[in-house]
């Protein structure tokens, strides 16, 4: 038996104490990183949404230390990315820096977030924790990998090309060298998922690649949904331009065999391929649902419409892709225009004011050949605090003139999202 | 009244009274101004504070009022016709066009970002000679007769409504507008451009 002294039980007793005020989140204790300002806001994710947020919170109020955590040291753009996958443009023009955030004051730290803790305001990192006063969460989508048997193996070679990127240039490659005559087949997930036209406008683009490049190839677009998810009659009259394009709706893929190069739908059909973009069932980022933001659906997280607090977390805001409830696509301009309502609204929350009603609004133009494009505009406005559609409109048709209105929005909402 | 000798002090007292005058409106950021929650989402076509980065998009900071009001009037009624801006247009009348207007009326204006033609710019000064009669010689254009000013516009914005109005799409039918039309279809697409670099380069 140890017998302590009164001044050793003291000693004791107060490094207890400190250890757990320390897990606790006292910010003097271990593995804390120490803030540089009195208030500290941590952005979790450098995409459209994280990005954004990131900038606008600074220039919402410049006394607030701004954290964006995000591992890759590169912005990829997912919009313009299926004109990779048609040659029609390189990945390096969609691909930037995080120079201008750091010019603008955000601390941008290319390291993951591990977890984050919402009932100790703090996010766990490899090395340490970071403490926060409110936390932007932008996790973007993570693939529900296990809802098509076989698939979990064969990451590496059945690509989704669903994160501009590595994929991205991959795809690319596996059109380029198949044989002329080959078929390719491509699936469209369960609604909902990032980016509704994205997989039509991409059947387009593979679709104007083999028809000027390998004529006697064809296209087979297998999707989960009853039909065209977005811009319907806008891309089934693009689609009569390619005679090579098979669609089939309500062909649910629940199986992939790389080996035998075919996929299987619900009913049992199989259908052989020689290239696959298998785009899988998608569900918010995997940090949002081990801190429990998801809803009842395990999927995707709930929010204020006002100021994106997750309805299951205080102090905790939800922005981009990963978000649900909304009558808003899960699209850039939107996840652009979230980041900078929660921005300025957590700038507000955190000075003692009141939120501000802001309605975000949307733009979505989809290219239907190398030099043609669609578009979809969407207007809303705050009712009774929630979100509410004022107005959707069409391009009444392709046309090169919304083309050129796709890389003015690309080149401006980049900037805006970056610096 | 006595008149003060200006003492050092005073002179000081003076010189940052002007420095803070001068500092106030570089200080006002784009998040600044009662209207800025009612144009954040804009700025990711028209740019930060109204400070468009393309060509596509016209150039909103420090447009007067008056302008940027009957514009939204025109989109909202298809007068403009813009499958784009229509809904929006819609979206800021709701939100109250007066507090939107007011906060792109006072951002300041950066130089346009875009490469402007020299020599089409310097053609673009001699085809224009026509329009300074409602458009001035500068193109500052006059309120009270209801005309813009054309200065500093990106130079495809410009020509794009040029286009538009020799074809009669933009307020097709105004009668105000009839002359101006007919004075348009003399010109070919070139001399369009031309006009359109003129008056992107001469500035604000």
């Amino acid at each position: 038996m140890i017998r302590l002294t009164r001044r050793a039980f003291l000693r004791s007793s107060a490094g207890g104490a400190l250890a757990v005020a320390g897990l606790s989140g006292c910010r003097t204790g271990a593995g804390e990183i120490a803030p540089t300002a009195a208030r500290r806001v941590v952005v979790v994710g450098g995409g459209w949404g994280g990005a954004t947020a990131a900038r606008y919170l600074r220039m919402a109020d410049p006394s607030v230390e701004v954290l964006l955590l995000e591992p890759s040291t590169r912005f990829v753009s997912c919009p313009f990315s299926n004109l990779v996958l048609s040659g029609v443009r390189s990945i390096g023009t969609l691909t930037f820096d995080y120079r201008g955030l750091r010019e603008r004051g955000v601390d941008v730290r290319h390291e993951p977030a591990l977890a984050l803790e919402p009932d100790r305001h703090r996010v766990r990192l490899a090395g340490g924790y970071l403490r926060y006063d409110r936390v932007i969460v932008s996790p973007g989508v993570e693939f529900q990998w296990e809802q098509v048997d076989g698939l979990s193996n064969a990451r590496d070679t059945v690509l989704h090309a669903w994160k501009a990127g590595p994929q991205t240039v991959a795809l690319a490659g596996q059109l380029q060298d198949l044989h002329d005559g080959g078929v390719v087949v491509m699936t469209v997930p369960p609604a909902a998922y990032r980016c509704p036209p994205g997989p039509y406008e991409r059947a387009c683009q593979i679709a104007w690649y083999l028809k000027t490049r390998k004529p006697r190839s064809k296209l087979i677009v297998l999707d989960a949904n009853p039909s065209i998810v977005s811009k319907a009659g806008l891309f089934q009259a693009a689609w009569r331009a390619y005679p090579n394009l098979e669609y089939r709706a309500s062909n649910k893929v629940v199986k992939v065999d790389p080996a035998r190069r075919e996929v299987t739908t619900e009913f049992g059909d199989t259908v052989r391929y020689d290239v696959v973009n298998l785009i899988p069932p998608q569900r918010a980022g995997t940090i949002a649902v081990e801190a429990g933001l998801v809803g009842n659906d395990r999927r995707w997280c709930e929010v204020d419409h006002v100021t994106y607090e997750s309805v299951k977390a205080r102090d905790v805001h939800v922005v981009g892709d990963a978000t649900i409830g909304l009558p808003v696509p899960k699209s850039g301009t939107i996840a652009n225009a979230m980041g900078k309502i929660a921005a300025v609204n957590v700038a507000n929350l955190l000075n003692g004011r009141a939120a501000a009603p802001m309605a975000p609004l949307n733009t979505c133009y989809s290219w239907v050949s190398d030099r043609e494009v669609v578009a979809v505009v969407n207007a809303y406005r705050i009712a009774g605090g929630k979100v509410v559609q004022i107005e959707q409109k069409l391009t009444p048709g392709p046309s090169t003139v919304w083309a050129d209105h796709a890389v003015a929005w690309a080149t401006s909402i980049w900037s805006d999202i970056l610096g | 009244m006595a008149e003060r000798a200006p003492t050092p002090a005073r002179w000081l007292a003076a010189a940052a009274g002007l420095l803070l005058l001068v500092a106030a409106p570089a200080a006002g950021g784009p998040l600044d101004g009662p209207g800025y929650t009612k144009a954040l989402a804009c700025s990711a076509c028209h740019g930060q504070g109204g400070n468009s980065r393309t060509e596509a998009t016209p150039v909103l900071a420090g447009m007067p009022t008056w302008y940027f009001k009957k514009a939204i009037e025109d989109y909202a009624s298809g007068r403009r016709l813009s499958p784009e801006m229509e809904p929006f247009a819609k979206m800021v009348r709701q939100q109250g066009v007066d507090d939107v207007a007011a906060y792109f009326a006072a951002q300041p204006r950066e130089k346009l970002a875009l490469e402007i033609d020299r020599a089409a710019a310097a053609r673009g000064r001699t085809a224009a000679r026509p329009c300074a009669a409602c458009h001035g010689e500068d193109g500052y254009g006059d309120e009270r007769r209801g005309i813009p000013s054309l200065r500093g516009q990106p130079p495809g914005y410009l020509r794009n409504q040029l286009l538009l109005f020799r074809a009669d799409r933009r307020s097709p039918g105004e009668p105000a507008l009839v002359s101006v039309k007919a004075m348009l279809k003399s010109f070919d697409d070139a001399t369009l451009a031309d006009l359109a670099a003129y008056y992107a380069s001469l500035g604000r």
